[in-house]
């Protein structure tokens, strides 16, 4: 699945973005979060049957309890305390939020797990726990099991039936990593490029930051080299760029482009000049192909 | 504008802000692990003072960030720091220990009260479906097949012998306890899904939450027929008391909250459907949770006090008892709070 992303307004009022946790984690959680339970509670028993401590009627009275309290209250519970986090959650690095921005409530992680009573667990119970029912039920169960797991699916952010009513969210938990600053960067030791306001001003926010992620690896192989090669190539051309460029400058002649270009462009932002990618100065301008190709060379 | 490339020292614009609050991010990132490894409780008093306003810090540095930088990097870091911090700053606050007395003392009841016309509604669909199966199997006898699946009935059909249905109710050896054990496990679940099914189907426009009470009352009937058509009626009615009052009130509060839900939708007042679902939903999802409460405690009866009291005079008083007891619960918890009490919660929606 694709990574959807949406914005939670919190208090503070700056819109922050989540990044919908996607099918794949969701299912893999709640399977993890089965296993662990039930298998812990399996294990528990094997293990009580196998060194004998208590009486039969105790151990089925004991395991009736402890294989409801795995059930809904497990995750009531774990979600209540870790902020949000089933183990099988922490493990697939995912979260439960609220939808509207402020804090979970203890009723919402009440409710979405109380729906999971109705969309998980009732359907893998009656499918698979014996002759309950009449087969035509067991149909029906089979149809509702398979509804609702479409739910996710086919729902605007990912949310189960449990979700919608509770209004949360299943989201990745953020990453933090800070890359350096490119800007700040420059060893003393090299040429340095120069470029005027008009070089500067040929390309746009979009160009600069996907010159960003080309500057975030130097090149080690030789494809890489030659891609840089033909980045350096390309805009040097487009800006109209007058000295020569040696290939063993490349790498100083991009940096030096995107430290002035970011600084140009913030400047000209600053003063109301948004430039958004390199068709701000014309809209009716067409691109080129060779304007389209630099844009192909993102990592 | 001066070009300062050649200064390396001499940052831009955007490149000055973000050295001068580097350190600041850097330190929530590293209060934010640690909240989010052990807890904000173990941060101590001085830290959390310092998370909240680093918190606001890295706020403010996000939204400037995105007005004045085009470094995506920063960007996308103040980002997923602030997504953090916020997720830690604004965790869920209750205590598991403030939410459960709050809603024993308080919620409970008061959900119980605000829906008394629904539960007594359930309650007397499983008395009707009672007396429909009684009549029904006066006529004839078979209709117990059709009102009992195969799996509950668990031998005691109209067939079985009158020693074999009394001891059924009255269990006298160890071969039949642990067997008992099982059977009141399989009952526990079987109820258990019974009362979700009547609980969620009830959204339907709340008739199919009455339809499966009435349904729930057509198998007791036919049971407590059997049994009195044997002889054993006041034995039974003992045996079925002791856990079927708490079992029976708990399928008819199920049967209430599903209907909450189901009128809300039919009729929802002045407020729009889904609105009038959320509101009734609070207390519906209350008796829910009380019904599951109620079932588990009468699986406990069941499994265990119905073993220990074999008199059935004795088995009558602990239910009927025990059923005192819930009702006075709900009528008289959490009745402090109509003075006005201290309760700074916005959840009295209801009412």
């Amino acid at each position: 699945m694709s990574s959807k992303t949406l914005s939670i307004h919190p208090p503070e009022g700056v819109p922050i973005s989540f990044a919908l946790a996607s099918i794949g984690a969701r299912f893999g959680g709640q399977l993890i979060d089965i296993l662990l339970t039930y298998g812990g509670l399996i294990l528990f028993f094997w293990l009580m049957i196998f060194t004998g401590i208590w009486d039969w009627s105790f151990l089925a009275a004991l395991f009736f309890l402890l294989s409801f309290l795995v059930r809904t209250p497990y995750y009531i519970f774990s979600e209540l305390v870790w902020n949000g986090r089933t183990l099988g959650k922490r493990i697939t690095k995912t979260r439960v939020i609220s939808a509207d921005g402020k804090r979970l409530s203890a009723y919402q992680i009440v409710v979405r797990n109380l729906m999971k009573e109705v969309e998980v667990f009732m359907p893998i119970v009656v499918l698979f726990g014996g002759d309950l029912i009449g087969s035509e039920s067991k149909a029906f169960m089979t149809f509702w099991m398979i509804a609702v797991l479409c739910v996710p699916l086919f729902s605007k952010r990912n949310q189960r039936l449990g979700d919608m009513i509770a209004g949360t969210l299943v989201v990745d938990q953020p990453a933090t990593v800070l890359l350096p600053d490119l800007a700040v960067q420059n060893p003393s030791d090299r040429v340095d490029f120069t470029f005027t306001p008009e070089q500067l001003g040929v390309y746009g926010r979009f160009e600069l930051q996907t010159l960003e992620q080309i500057l975030r690896e130097p090149p080690h192989t030789q494809e890489a080299t030659d891609r840089l090669d033909a980045v350096a190539r390309t805009i040097a051309e487009k800006i109209g760029f007058e000295g020569q460029v040696p290939p063993s400058d490349h790498w100083d002649f991009l940096s030096d482009f995107y430290r002035q270009q970011r600084e140009f462009l913030e400047s000209r932002h600053l003063f109301g000049d948004t430039r958004e990618n390199k068709f701000h100065a014309g809209k009716s301008e067409k691109p080129t192909p060779k304007a389209r190709s630099d844009s192909d060379h993102r990592p | 504008m001066t070009p300062e490339h050649d200064i390396p020292a001499d940052l831009i614009r955007s490149s000055r802000f973000r050295a001068e609050r580097e350190e600041n991010w850097k330190k929530l990132d590293e209060l934010v692990s640690r909240a989010e490894k052990s807890g904000v409780q173990s941060l101590g008093y001085g830290n959390t003072m310092a998370l909240a306003s680093l918190y606001r810090q890295a706020m403010s540095s996000l939204s400037l960030a995105r007005a004045i930088s085009m470094d995506k990097a920063l960007e996308t870091y103040l980002a997923a720091l602030c997504a953090r911090a916020y997720l830690v700053v604004y965790a869920p606050q209750e205590s598991i220990r403030g939410v459960t007395s709050r809603f024993l003392s308080r919620r409970i009841p008061q959900a119980v009260r605000r829906s008394w016309f629904p539960i007594l509604l359930g309650f007397f669909m499983m008395i009707f479906g009672a007396v429909v199966a009684h009549i029904l199997y006066r006529q004839d006898p078979s209709w117990f097949f059709t009102f009992v699946p195969g799996g509950l009935a668990d031998g005691r059909t109209p067939e079985a012998s009158v020693d074999y249905l009394r001891s059924t109710l009255f269990d006298d050896g160890d071969q039949n306890h642990e067997h008992l054990a099982v059977f009141s496990t399989f009952l526990f679940s079987h109820n258990t899904q019974i009362a979700i099914l009547i609980f969620a189907l009830g959204v339907f426009g709340a008739l199919p939450s009455f339809v499966l009470t009435f349904y729930n009352g057509l198998v007791l009937g036919a049971f407590v027929t059997m049994f009195a058509d044997a002889g054993l009626g006041f034995e039974a009615f003992g045996w079925l008391s002791i856990h079927g009052v708490t079992e029976i009130s708990a399928i008819a509060i199920a049967c209430g909250g599903g209907a909450r839900l189901g009128l809300a939708v039919l009729e929802p007042g002045s407020c729009s459907r889904s609105e009038a679902l959320y509101r009734a939903g609070r207390d519906a999802v209350t008796l829910i949770i009380l019904a599951g409460l109620m079932l588990i405690a009468a699986a406990m009866i069941e499994g265990f006090l119905r073993q220990l009291v074999q008199d059935t005079m004795w088995r009558l008083i602990v239910g009927w008892g025990i059923g005192a007891l819930w009702l006075a619960w709900f009528l008289l918890g959490g009745r402090e709070d109509a003075t006005g009490g201290l309760n700074a919660d916005q959840e009295s929606a209801g009412t």
